[in-house]
């Protein structure tokens, strides 16, 4: 049996606007496995993203329990949440959020200048090989198109070598065909092992993922496998 | 790739601000450079060139004594004279190693100012024993004879046994020697017998101060009230003479105190507008770097280090362009305090230039410390929360 690199137990998310407050999630509980391919789908407000920066550590829940690789998040300090990101998660943003004065290569290392890992050289041509921009290494953002960019930033949430991919409506700046791409590159990601959660809108993309966590106001909705939602979408 | 390198590129993404920025820097640095130098070189050069007259004590006519000794040693020329009996009043006292009568005379050619300096040259080589001369000094019982300073040869183009028609009645004068240059106020003067002098300008009698010099200086304020008691005398000495000037100085230079201090102050906040408003402009950049492994100390760290860059090519800028400039801010400085040495002031002394590196430094730690918390403090969620959801 696959060992739980995700295991959210009654997750909580306020947010406090004045003496407003905002439920953004109420008591999610789910687990991922290692090298599962989830997908994250509800419609706008529905607490996608707020769920996201939970499993990301770039936040923290208002209540419950989350374990990342058998860690328990909550009650870390930032040093300890910053290695915890460090080491096990790539980022990747539908904004690509690319520095513009850094080349390909330079943009993909930058993980690196971070995590204050060497000789890591021959790695980085490695993955930008992988994500098929040998040609276009030396090229600035601004040269690119944006399924090339999506591509260099998919490339840098992969130079640490994290265990999870996580991803915020990685196609939802593309054309169909580029967004078709970016798929096929997060499928062969996934086929070799590593565990991929994309929020997404895009239904096509989440049929192809192993596991889908529907949301409504907050709350999970729906959990099943691609195939069900296939269903569901046909009826 | 390293923080640096990062920081520059960050930087150059927006060229013109940072230009800008750099320029608020430098024109602070250049500022607090030039006045500092000039400062020091200022009192270095004053206390040089009074101490090069030689002189200990002015004995000048009763009236304004101050204006009377700076008139004296800029070359000036006082409507009220001594005599020759009150020189030989003082040459009485004991501890008086020289007293020298000077008649000081001015005159315009080409609109140009000339000075002319009465003097009996014996005892002008015993004040100044340091005094060299092509050509020859003049002894006194010589007749239409003049010894002219380096820079004034070289103004009117004149060589030694040259003739000059000079005074009212266009004399014939032979210029017999031209001092070698002392780099002071002396490069420019005439100087004469003093009675022939006198008899030129028709003065008989008449002497303009009595410089005087003393064996002992530690008896100075002794020799100074003795000589106060000759009627006509009021006495100068040298000391008063600087203290005087410096005060002068000291107002002009609270003026410039006061532009640097809000040259550098429009400099510091310009520095940190900039940094604020580009940690404002990449807040969601921060939140992308936190996200893929930057801690707060590295987001921190870059920001500083951007800051630093600015303000450390702010500082060399500026300081190249003082020392580049030196003579035109110097001339500019000069021409707004009441008085100055002729010798140059501004010189780029490494002292103060690390000095001013080091205070460029710390602008822009100072500027670059709120901004760098500000953003290391940003929550990576804050930072790109507006663009998830």
């Amino acid at each position: 049996m696959k060992e739980e690199v995700i295991l959210a137990k009654e997750l909580t998310k306020i947010y406090r606007r004045g003496s407003e407050e905002i439920h953004a999630l109420k008591d999610v509980s789910f687990a991922i496995k290692k090298g599962e391919f989830v997908a994250i789908v509800g419609p706008s407000g529905s607490g996608k993203t707020t769920l996201l920066n939970l499993l990301g550590c770039l936040d923290t829940p208002t209540r419950g329990s989350l374990r990342l690789n058998g860690i328990e998040v909550n009650g870390l300090k930032e040093r300890d949440l910053v290695k915890l990101r460090r080491e096990n998660i790539g980022f990747v943003f539908q904004q690509f959020f690319l520095l513009p004065t850094l080349t390909v290569r330079e943009n993909i290392e930058l993980p690196l200048l971070f995590s204050k890992r060497d000789g890591y050289q021959n790695r980085i041509d490695e993955i930008i090989e992988k994500v098929g921009l040998k040609a276009r290494a030396e090229h600035l953002p601004g040269q690119l198109s944006g399924g090339e960019m999506q591509r260099v930033a998919i490339g840098r949430a992969l130079v640490n070598e994290p265990k999870i991919i996580l991803a915020d409506e990685p196609t939802g700046n593309l054309d169909s065909a580029t967004a078709l791409k970016i798929f096929q590159l997060f499928q062969n990601l996934n086929t070799q092992g590593l565990t991929l959660i994309i929020v997404t809108h895009n239904l096509e993309l989440a049929k192809s993922a192993h596991k889908v966590i529907q949301l409504r106001d907050g709350e999970i909705a729906r959990k099943a496998s691609s195939h069900g939602l296939s269903k569901k979408a046909r009826s | 790739m390293n923080f640096v390198t990062l920081a520059i590129k960050n930087l150059l993404r927006r060229r013109g601000r940072t230009i800008l920025t750099i320029l608020g820097v430098a024109i602070a640095i250049a500022v607090l450079f030039s006045l500092l130098s000039f400062n020091s070189g200022y009192e270095k050069q004053l206390s040089g060139e009074l101490d090069s007259l030689g002189i200990h004590i002015l004995a000048v006519p009763k009236g304004c004594p101050y204006e009377a000794a700076s008139l004296i040693i800029h070359g000036g020329v006082i409507p009220k004279y001594l005599s020759n009996s009150d020189v030989e009043e003082a040459k009485k006292i004991d501890g008086i190693e020289v007293a020298s009568p000077m008649l000081l005379h001015q005159f315009y050619k080409d609109g140009e100012p000339h000075i002319v300096y009465g003097v009996i040259m014996n005892d002008v080589r015993r004040l100044k024993p340091w005094w060299k001369v092509e050509g020859r000094f003049f002894s006194g019982a010589e007749d239409n004879v003049m010894v002219i300073g380096q820079n004034l040869a070289e103004k009117e183009k004149l060589k030694v046994g040259d003739i000059l028609p000079f005074g009212p009645d266009k004399t014939p004068f032979t210029i017999v020697g031209i001092l070698e240059r002392t780099d002071t106020q002396d490069d420019e003067f005439h100087f004469l017998p003093l009675q022939v002098a006198q008899r030129v300008f028709d003065k008989p009698d008449q002497i303009t101060t009595i410089a005087i010099r003393v064996s002992d200086i530690s008896r100075i304020s002794e020799i100074s009230k003795e000589l106060e008691n000759i009627p006509d005398i009021q006495v100068v000495t040298m000391t008063q003479v600087m203290g005087t000037i410096m005060n002068l100085v000291g107002s002009a230079r609270t003026l410039l105190i006061s532009v640097i201090i809000v040259a550098i102050i429009i400099s510091a906040v310009g520095i940190m507008n900039t940094l604020l408003m580009s940690v404002n402009e990449r807040t969601r950049e921060f939140g992308m770097m936190k996200a893929i492994g930057a801690s707060g100390l590295d987001i921190g760290r870059l920001v500083l280090i951007e800051t630093l860059f600015i303000s450390i090519v702010g500082g060399i800028i500026g300081l190249l362009f003082s020392i580049l400039s030196s003579s035109l801010i110097e001339g500019f400085v000069k021409g707004i305090i009441p008085y100055s040495p002729a010798s140059k002031l501004m010189t780029p002394e490494p002292g103060l230039i690390g000095l001013c590196l080091l205070f460029s430094v710390i602008i822009g730690f100072v500027c670059g410390i709120y901004p760098a918390i500000r953003s290391s403090r940003l929550t990576p969620m804050e930072a790109i929360r507006s663009n998830l959801e």
